[in-house]
């Protein structure tokens, strides 16, 4: 109840004594994280335009097959988990990673230390996922999903993660306030969850490699792992965090969050297993897989209850605020993923769409979509504190939601309709695999189309940071803090 | 949940939970088979890659081709017996020898499980990776021309080199010749076959119904 107590206060401004001294205290600790957080958002931009144009080259290269085709190292088999890699690894972790960032500092209620530590682990993330890349170009990709690094990079990759998720476990123990938020609960889940994901699967699979069949298996698990239990945390712990930070309302049903939070832990980190019904593994794993993906609909159910009704407290708030418009369509993709990933396990759907286009259209909605978006909006939140400047021209912004938002549509509806369709002609008749590539065509297009789309949203969006990074401060920025917000909402009783 | 290890037991205990009990436990339960022996099939089996298709697999792995092109077989959905693509379901003694795996999640492309059975021609393989257009029409494969080399006819001929349709040929006086790479992938898909029956794999549902009529009848 003193949640509720301080939000409305918080909303109603009737007494802002104090709230000068609170906001220099914020001052401290954005200042104290400022360096780190703004080179990782630097490397995720940078990133998000590479792993468009990769996702485009690969999309392209699906319907116009000699397309940059005569070089070895732009072949298909190379440019599509280069875009894959580099969409996780390059851009959507080092997003996630700020937001993490941002949210343990702010939530922690205290200055950090050793944020040249973090710069350099960051930095040395980023040098692995460039080794790997080149890896990949050169020829020395493994044949594992989300796993194509070779081995030398992703040595590099998983060091400097631990020494990430260092940095981020002793800015949670360093903090003021000992209760904690759904946030950091999230953003510690998908720490430890990575290490241990990425550690096995790669001892299952290059360490000492598991026999045949059962490498698919892990490598399954592992990439649906990575978004269960690494991606979504973050975007979900993201989530948490904005909506009563742009919105001025509490998340609606809070104390439910613990319960599903827990499922979703137990049940997302087996669902990949469902990948592979029909395969070369026992039965029963399979189906184990395709229950636990079903029972994700219960964690799902309190997410969609939980951020619909607290962002339809205040619909027509969500339209003033940049972050709160990206956050609101990442929600709604999250929700919309979760019920595709749900319902496209079952085995009777899995009948139809396995080893189609279907999964990465979903894979693509999620990664793009809900993630790209709400690490978006929280992007343009946390800039304007750490820098305590404008965004330079809305028009930007706008051009970035529409595009992107239209794009992420555009590329889901190709590829899921058009999996659906693959797989039906596939999976159900013996039409000529000619025909069947024919007929998939336009959805190709759609993909290429989609994906152009968000290329111009990244630009605008590079536009806008890089703008925002360079531009001096104009008289009023430098002269007065612009944020003026409600320090109570800082910290929650849970 | 206002203890961070209180979070990190927890995470790790379920983690650990579902890994021991779904993704370790298949592994230990199937994991280790050893391969099959048939005198009457030739011996061991799998047969394993060696030599040249060895070499090959590495070019496979090194091109990605994994990235629209799987090597499994299922009777028990889809339509991959009646489209010729194998006989059996692909069971786990299939894969033993494959390290890494290249079992592929999408086909984007069809399976190549068997390729070796279906395409048994040296030259179709060269010609399908030079230029796919030349062998499947339409089709949105992208060409490898990168695996072969084009060069000035000195002298005779080179016997390998490709024999090209009217509309691809390259200029009078020159030849496309395969290298090293090329010869390998190809060697490496005429290997692709599982033209054994192991026990445990069930074949197409008919199949399977005409051995139970055979073993009825046997009975009676």
């Amino acid at each position: 109840m003193s949640l509720i107590g301080n939000i409305c206060s918080s909303i109603c401004h009737q007494n802002l004594d104090g709230d000068e001294k609170n906001r220099e205290a914020q001052r401290a600790i954005d200042a104290s994280i400022r360096f780190p957080a703004l080179s990782i958002i630097k490397a995720s931009m940078v990133w998000m335009l590479v792993a468009t144009v990769f996702g485009l080259i690969a999309s392209i290269k699906l319907h116009t097959p000699g397309f940059l085709g005569d070089c070895s190292f732009l072949t298909y088999g190379k440019v599509e988990p280069i875009f894959w890699n580099v969409l996780v690894y390059g851009w959507l972790f080092n997003a996630g990673l700020a937001c993490a960032v941002f949210i343990l500092a702010r939530l922690g209620g205290k200055p950090l230390d050793n944020s040249l530590f973090l710069t350099i682990v960051s930095a040395a993330w980023n040098t692995a996922v460039v080794v790997g890349t080149i890896g990949i170009l050169v020829g020395d990709q493994l044949p594992y999903r989300l796993l194509e690094f070779p081995a030398y990079a992703s040595l590099i990759l998983f060091v400097s993660f631990l020494g990430i998720g260092l940095w981020c476990l002793l800015a949670f123990r360093a903090r003021a306030y000992r209760s904690t938020y759904a946030s950091q609960w999230w953003i510690l889940a998908a720490l430890f969850s990575f290490a241990w994901i990425y550690s096995g699967a790669q001892i299952m699979l290059v360490g000492s490699p598991a026999q045949g069949a059962f490498q698919a298996l892990a490598n399954a698990w592992y990439v649906e792992n990575v978004f269960g239990l690494l991606i979504a945390p973050l975007g979900l712990a993201t989530i948490y965090y904005l909506i009563p930070k742009t919105l001025g309302v509490t998340v609606v049903g809070y104390r439910y969050t613990n319960i599903a939070f827990w499922t979703w832990i137990l049940c997302a980190s087996i669902a990949g297993a469902a990948k592979l019904v029909n395969g070369p593994i026992p039965v029963w794993v399979a189906s184990t897989g395709v229950i636990a993906a079903f029972c994700l609909i219960f964690p799902t159910t309190v997410f969609g209850i939980q951020f619909l009704s607290s962002l339809f407290k205040r619909f027509s708030a969500i339209w003033d605020s940049a972050s709160a418009r990206f956050l609101f369509a990442g929600a709604l993709l999250f929700l919309t993923t979760m019920v595709f990933k749900i319902f496209g396990a079952l085995r009777m759907s899995q009948d139809v769409v396995q080893f189609s286009v279907f999964d990465a259209g979903v894979s693509q909605l999620a990664y793009f979509g809900f993630a790209g978006l709400v690490f978006s909006g929280a992007g343009y939140f946390i800039l304007q504190r750490l820098l305590n400047k404008e965004i330079p021209s809305s028009t930007l912004v706008d051009l970035q939601f529409w595009t992107q938002l239209m794009g992420v549509i555009v590329v889901a509806i190709g590829l899921i309709s058009g999996g659906i369709q693959q797989g039906d002609l596939m999976n159900g008749s013996t039409a000529d695999m000619l025909a069947v590539v024919n007929t998939m065509r336009s959805s190709y297009f759609l993909t290429s189309m989609g994906l152009s789309l968000f290329l111009i949203g990244a630009i605008a969006s590079n536009v806008t940071f890089f703008w925002m990074l360079l531009s001096s401060r104009s008289e009023k920025e430098a002269s007065s803090s612009l944020i003026e917000e409600a320090p109570e909402l800082e910290y929650t009783a849970s | 949940m206002n203890r961070g290890p209180f979070i990190f037991l927890g995470v790790f205990l379920f983690l650990s939970l579902t890994w021991t009990l779904v993704i370790n436990k298949a592994i230990q339960q199937t994991g280790n088979l050893s391969p099959a022996y048939d005198e009457s099939q030739g011996g061991v089996l799998p047969r394993g890659i060696v030599g040249a298709a060895a070499q090959g697999k590495i070019v496979y792995q090194e091109l990605g081709c994994i990235a629209c092109h799987t090597q499994q077989v299922r009777v028990a959905t889809g339509s991959d017996i009646d489209r010729g693509w194998g006989a059996r379901q692909s069971v786990a003694r299939d894969y033993i020898d494959d390290q890494p795996a290249l079992i592929g999640t999408i086909r984007l492309g069809p399976d190549l499980t068997n390729v070796g059975q279906r395409r048994p021609d040296d030259q179709w393989h060269l010609l399908h990776f030079y230029n796919p257009q030349i062998t499947s029409k339409g089709t949105n494969m992208p060409a490898f021309p990168f695996l072969f080399e084009v060069r000035e006819i000195v002298g005779e001929a080179s016997d390998r080199g490709l024999d090209l349709p009217e509309e691809f040929a390259v200029a009078e006086g020159y030849e496309v010749v395969p290298t090293r790479k090329a010869e390998a992938l190809v060697a490496y898909m005429k290997s692709l076959k599982t033209d054994y029956d192991l026990e445990e794999a069930p074949k197409s549902n008919e199949a399977m119904s005409e051995e139970l009529t055979i073993a009825l009848e046997n009975a009676n």
